[in-house]
């Protein structure tokens, strides 16, 4: 059978450097392709190449065998080729309905047709389950239901080839399984999807046949029921993968370094207790939107919060980041590209901004400047083709090093990381697991705020669980397990944890 | 994409630089050609002092203008705050010369006047932006309308003159100088060197930048982008006080006509120069150059009679915004 | 820009209150006039100002709304919401410009309305019931016959232009036309808009590009000044005299006291809207008759008449 879209020995550089070389990949009807790697293997660039909107730089496109250049991403479009980016490709400040038919507005005469846009748009966002008002600002929506309106939005085009990058990466497991359905559906019917996505347990849910690459190279593709993820995992890292998660260093259960209590982040989170011991790693989970980042970001004087807080024995008033920052108190944010690094500058001005080196208080050390980010790229492994190169430039995962390097310059002595490895592939994953847990290690505290549940099991000490701004319990070294965790989430199973003393904290 | 080689240490190599660079010199140095080419007393000493003394006030003003819209603000109240100051100190300079006499007190006492008004003009507009959250753009258009409606009502719509006496002794502010460079010049000169010290090398400046090209990031990383935001309105303000303490020994008057436009021509100096309106980048000696490339302009069509006065506005805006074409990487908007 | 707001007179503020009680019998008499954005128009301003509040004590059957615009646009929106909130029964006007403000007036004077117009005219005749002009040829020629005077040998002289509008083309006219055949040649003729700072940078220019000039044609006072301080800085010693206009009581004063740079001055008095506003009030409460044209002529003055040209209350 003719694969509907084909590349055949595609090459692609920017400048002097050549990023992909000679990729082969065959998308066929009625299946769903699993594309993966590590961050910047050139998987983005494959499906841009894909989707017309980037040219390649040698080598053949085929549509159903017809060798085609695609002078546009519309061009594309038009031939049935639809992809959804990473970075939402919504106009925030227009509604569902505006943005559901942008640039293809139903209209008699000069006039639009409100009342049935709007109405195609209720079928279309039923179909994914989305439960967003079409009036909606697409500014107020949360990130899954930018993401399930971008899908809803593809699905309505009829799509016969639909591209994904990462659609899963800010979904729930209950969105999640929702667009699997659909992706189901549209093989059914006989569509091809390709998707990209850092979680090799969906991968093997859901794809048919998965492309592995590496370094700008296809290094495997097959059928995806012939791998394991383990092998998978190894093939995209290119070597034996040991254990993924470091090993727990001898139960530490040193002074208690922070003690919060009663703190409340008006309209998120209220009467919030922990401890945090030296040398600990304890995580925070919860469903997306539980309070959990509130929570955090209150803490360390990023919004408004009221509570108590003492810092290795001493009450501390927190108002601001700096007030944080001063105690040794960090917050690594969950949103690298709004708010962690500014996309736009070089590395060298974002590793530094939150600790400038200066000379005479208030002049930068550019000598110093230089020294740091040589440090931060050696001892985070942040692969970037030149120094010069723009932090927006950059893969997910050396963005993310890059932000975790930013942060280490304040020398924090309890860092609270959200999020840390959303969106990155698996390799650089392992990287920041060691590297928290040598923090750990070395006698620093790390509050570690995720939706990943496996990352929370393998990685923490102690697990505090969130649900609509209160802390419903937590679980402990063995007792840690998913469903533990997803009973307190759900706020089905308060009884069944040990109770700590935090706990007479709350309610 | 990026390589997937590590980042390898070395430093960017020797080319040359980018037209974003070049573009602005580059329209600079083709004026200067021009006008030499048009009239042989454009280069003269006489004629450069001219234009470089009357560039000084613009030029003060535009490198406070510089940093506010590094930062993501604007400031529209500059031109008529500048004639308010000069018409405030006029007026206590007036009123103090019967108790203090002719002397340096009376002079030292209008500086502070002017310095002390514009700091509190900046620290209004400051306040009002990052305190009560209303846009800039609304805030300094007030501001704009309120200072340009006091100094004529301070004039009673006619024009401020500075005693007589008085002018005589504080004239060489404007006319006076060191070994031929006139105060202005080395005033502007001074508020430059610093200015680009602070914004390319200074913390400040990077706060700056970080505020501008994104709050949320900047807030994030411990920056207290509302002191940022406050600090670059009340040095503007500051700056508008230093300009106007070297216009009013000019003419020795102010009226409401003073300082008009101003505000556009230091924003559009700002932007010749590189600096991108809607914030996150910016540099002082670009705007330096945005400054000249304007008064330049002027200063041609007033030694030539290349087009009809009436067209001058017009040949302005083609050059404004030719030297804007430049400074692009040959990329087209997308 | 400037941003004058719309200024209405304390006064008329509160004829509001007592006039909601009088309305009956209060004539309603609307002025307006450009804001003052430069020194003659001050000047205007302040004697508009002052004859309002001297007729509303002198007439208290007649009532006053005085508004200042910026642009012809908000002069013709001032004018709108006279008629729709004061019901104005004349309507002194100083247009900002001709074309922008001749429909709205022609309509208003349709509607039965009194309208004085003052200095700048129309663009259809026979609109206005009484006019009150300055002379702006008038003001160029005896500008230009005072140059032909001065300097009987011709020479070179630089002219600095005013805002672009028909007053400044009718004064430069009238100034071309008085020099004609006397050997006075004009090297160049820049805009300096009326303003100080302007015509300073103009002057300074001229002064590099002309190694000499005999005499400047300021053709305003305001441009005077900042025309004589660039010729102070660069001390040039070629300049004999700088001749403005419309008279400034600081350059009477120097006339007055015999300062050779500044040997004489030509009328263009901004008390005509004092005129005006007079004449229309006495047309409103008397049947004296007041319709008609009105020129108010420009005149040299030197050395020996300047005195009775000299109000040193006046910020002009």
């Amino acid at each position: 059978m003719t694969p509907f879209l084909a590349l055949d020995n595609v090459s692609k550089s920017f400048g002097p450097i050549e990023v992909l070389h000679g990729i082969s990949l065959q998308l066929r009807a009625g299946e769903v392709h699993a594309l993966i790697g590590e961050n910047g293997a050139g998987k983005s660039t494959t499906m841009k190449i894909l989707a017309g909107y980037q040219p390649a730089t040698s080598g053949a496109i085929r549509l159903e065998g017809q060798a085609i250049a695609f002078p546009t991403m519309r061009a594309a479009e038009e031939r049935g080729i639809v992809m959804i980016h990473q970075e939402f490709n919504l106009a925030e400040p227009l509604t569902v309905e505006q943005n559901m038919f942008l640039g293809r507005e139903l209209r008699r005469g000069p006039f639009l047709r409100r009342a049935e846009m709007a109405r195609q748009t209720r079928t279309q966002l039923d179909r994914v389950r989305c439960r967003a008002e079409t009036d909606a600002l697409v500014r107020d929506l949360s990130n899954s239901d930018k993401q399930m309106l971008e899908i809803a939005k593809a699905l309505s085009r009829e799509a016969k080839l639909l591209i994904m990058d990462e659609p899963t990466a800010v979904l729930t497991p209950n969105e999640t399984e929702i667009l699997f359905e659909q992706v189901r559906e549209l093989r059914a019917q006989g569509a091809a999807v390709l998707f990209t996505s850092h979680k090799l347990d969906e991968v093997k849910a859901i794809a048919d046949r998965v492309t592995i690459m590496r370094d700008g190279r296809v290094v495997h593709s097959g059928p995806a029921s012939e791998m394991t993820e383990h092998q998978m995992a190894e093939a995209m890292v290119g070597r034996e993968l040991s254990d993924l998660y470091p090993d727990r260093a001898v139960q530490a259960s040193g002074a208690v370094v922070l003690r919060v209590r009663d703190l409340d982040v008006p309209g998120h989170a209220s009467g919030i207790g922990l401890e945090l011991h030296k040398g600990e790693i304890l995580g925070i989970a919860g469903m997306v939107g539980s309070g959990r980042t509130e929570a955090m970001e209150g803490l360390c004087g990023l919004r408004p919060a009221k509570g108590h807080v003492e810092i290795d024995g001493q009450a501390v008033t927190i108002r601001r980041p700096s007030d944080a920052l001063s105690r040794g108190l960090c917050y690594l944010t969950e949103d690298r590209k709004t708010r962690g690094l500014l996309l736009g500058k070089s590395m060298r001005e974002n590793v530094t901004l939150q600790a400038i080196p200066r000379t005479a208080g208030v002049m930068i050390d550019r000598a110093a400047e230089e020294a740091v980010l040589d440090r931060a790229i050696a001892d985070f492994d942040i692969r970037a083709g030149a120094r010069s190169v723009k932090a927006g430039n950059l893969s997910g995962g050396n963005q993310q090093k890059l932000l975790l390097a930013k942060v280490m310059q304040s020398d924090p002595r309890i860092l609270i990381v959200d999020e840390p490895t959303r969106g990155i592939d698996i390799g650089t994953k392992q990287q920041i697991y060691r590297f928290l847990r040598d923090l750990a290690g070395q006698g620093l505290s790390v509050i570690v705020v995720s939706s990943e549940m496996q990352e929370l099991i393998g990685l923490c000490d102690r697990v505090m669980v969130m649900r609509e701004g209160r802390i419903t319990g937590q679980v402990t070294g063995q007792d840690i397990n998913e469903r533990a965790i997803v009973r307190l989430a759900m706020g089905l199973a308060e009884a069944e944890t040990s109770p700590r003393r935090e706990d007479a904290y709350h309610d | 994409m990026t390589d997937t080689a590590a980042t390898a240490p070395a430093r960017p190599s020797r080319r040359l630089p980018p037209m974003s660079v070049l573009g602005p010199v580059l329209a600079l140095i083709i004026l200067i050609a021009v006008g030499a080419m048009l009239n042989p007393n454009f280069l003269s000493y006489a004629n450069i002092s001219n234009v470089l003394s009357r560039s000084a006030f613009i030029g003060i003003i535009a490198v406070g203008m510089t940093f506010v819209i590094t930062a993501g603000g604007l400031d529209l109240s500059v031109g008529s705050m500048a004639a308010f100051i000069a018409g405030l100190m006029i007026l206590v300079m007036n009123a103090a010369l019967p108790s203090l006499g002719v002397g340096l007190p009376v002079i030292l006492l209008g500086i502070a006047t002017a310095l002390v008004a514009g700091l509190v003009a900046g620290l209004i507009n400051g306040l009002l932006i990052t305190r009560a959250g209303i846009e800039a753009f609304i805030v300094t258009l007030g501001a704009m309308g309120i200072y340009r409606s006091l100094v004529t009502w301070l004039a009673d719509g006619g024009t401020l003159s500075l005693a007589f006496e008085l002018r005589t002794f504080y004239r060489p502010v404007y006319y006076g100088g060191i070994m031929g460079v006139s105060w202005p010049i080395i005033v502007f000169i001074a508020v430059v060197i610093l200015g680009e010290i602070f914004m390319s090398r200074g913390v400040f400046g990077r706060h700056v930048a970080a505020t501008g090209a994104s709050l949320e990031v900047a807030h994030y990383s411990n920056v207290n982008t509302n002191r940022v935001r406050l600090i670059t309105y009340v040095v503007l303000g500051l700056l508008v006080g230093v300009a106007t303490i070297m216009y009013v020994p000019r003419l020795g008057s102010a009226s409401s006509t003073t300082g008009l436009l101003w505000e556009l021509e230091a924003i559009a100096a700002v932007i010749i120069g590189g600096t991108v309106l809607k914030g996150g980048f910016g540099r002082v000696w670009g705007t330096v150059i945005g400054v000249l490339i304007l008064s330049l302009i002027e200063n041609i069509l007033n030694l030539t009679d290349l087009v009809s006065p009436y067209l001058n506005g017009a040949v302005q805006g083609v050059i404004i915004i030719l030297a804007v074409i430049l400074q692009r990487e040959g990329k087209t908007g997308k | 820009m400037t941003y004058a707001g719309k200024i209405l007179l304390t006064a008329s503020a509160l004829a509001l209150s007592t006039g909601a009680a009088l309305a009956q019998d209060t004539t309603v008499i609307g002025v307006s006039i450009p804001a003052a954005t430069h020194g003659w128009a001050g000047g205007m301003n302040f004697h508009a100002q002052q004859t309002v509040a001297r007729l509303e004590e002198t007439y208290p059957q007649l009532d006053f709304v005085l508004a200042t615009a910026s642009n012809a646009a908000e002069q013709v929106n001032d004018i709108e919401d006279m008629v729709a909130t004061r019901n104005i029964a004349a309507l002194v006007v100083l247009p900002f410009e001709s074309e922008p403000l001749t429909g709205p007036v022609q309509a208003l004077s349709q509607a039965g309305t009194w309208i004085t117009v003052v200095d700048r005219g129309l663009s259809v005749e026979g609109i206005e019931d009484l006019y009150v002009a300055g002379d702006n040829p008038g003001f160029g020629r005896v500008a230009g016959e005072y140059f032909t005077e001065a300097m009987p040998d011709g020479g070179q002289i630089v002219v600095l232009r005013g805002i672009p509008t028909t007053i400044d083309n009718e004064r430069l006219a009238g100034f071309e036309g008085a020099i004609e055949g006397s050997g006075i040649e004009i090297l160049a003729a820049e805009h300096g808009n009326w303003n100080r700072d302007d015509s300073f940078t103009v002057m300074q220019d001229f002064l590099s590009r002309y190694p000499n000039i005999d005499a400047v044609w300021a053709s305003d006072d305001d441009m005077a000044v900042g025309a004589m301080a660039a010729i102070d800085a660069a001390g040039r010693e070629d300049i004999q005299f700088v001749l403005g206009g419309a008279g400034m009581k600081e350059m009477i004063q120097r006339t007055m006291e015999g300062d050779a740079m500044v040997p004489a001055n030509v009328t263009y008095p901004p008390a005509m809207i004092a005129t005006a506003i007079e004449m229309t009030a006495v047309g409103m409460v008397s049947n004296a008759p007041v319709s008609g044209q009105f020129t108010i002529g420009s005149v040299l003055i030197t050395q020996e008449n300047a005195e009775r040209f000299y109000y040193p209350d006046s910020p002009f």
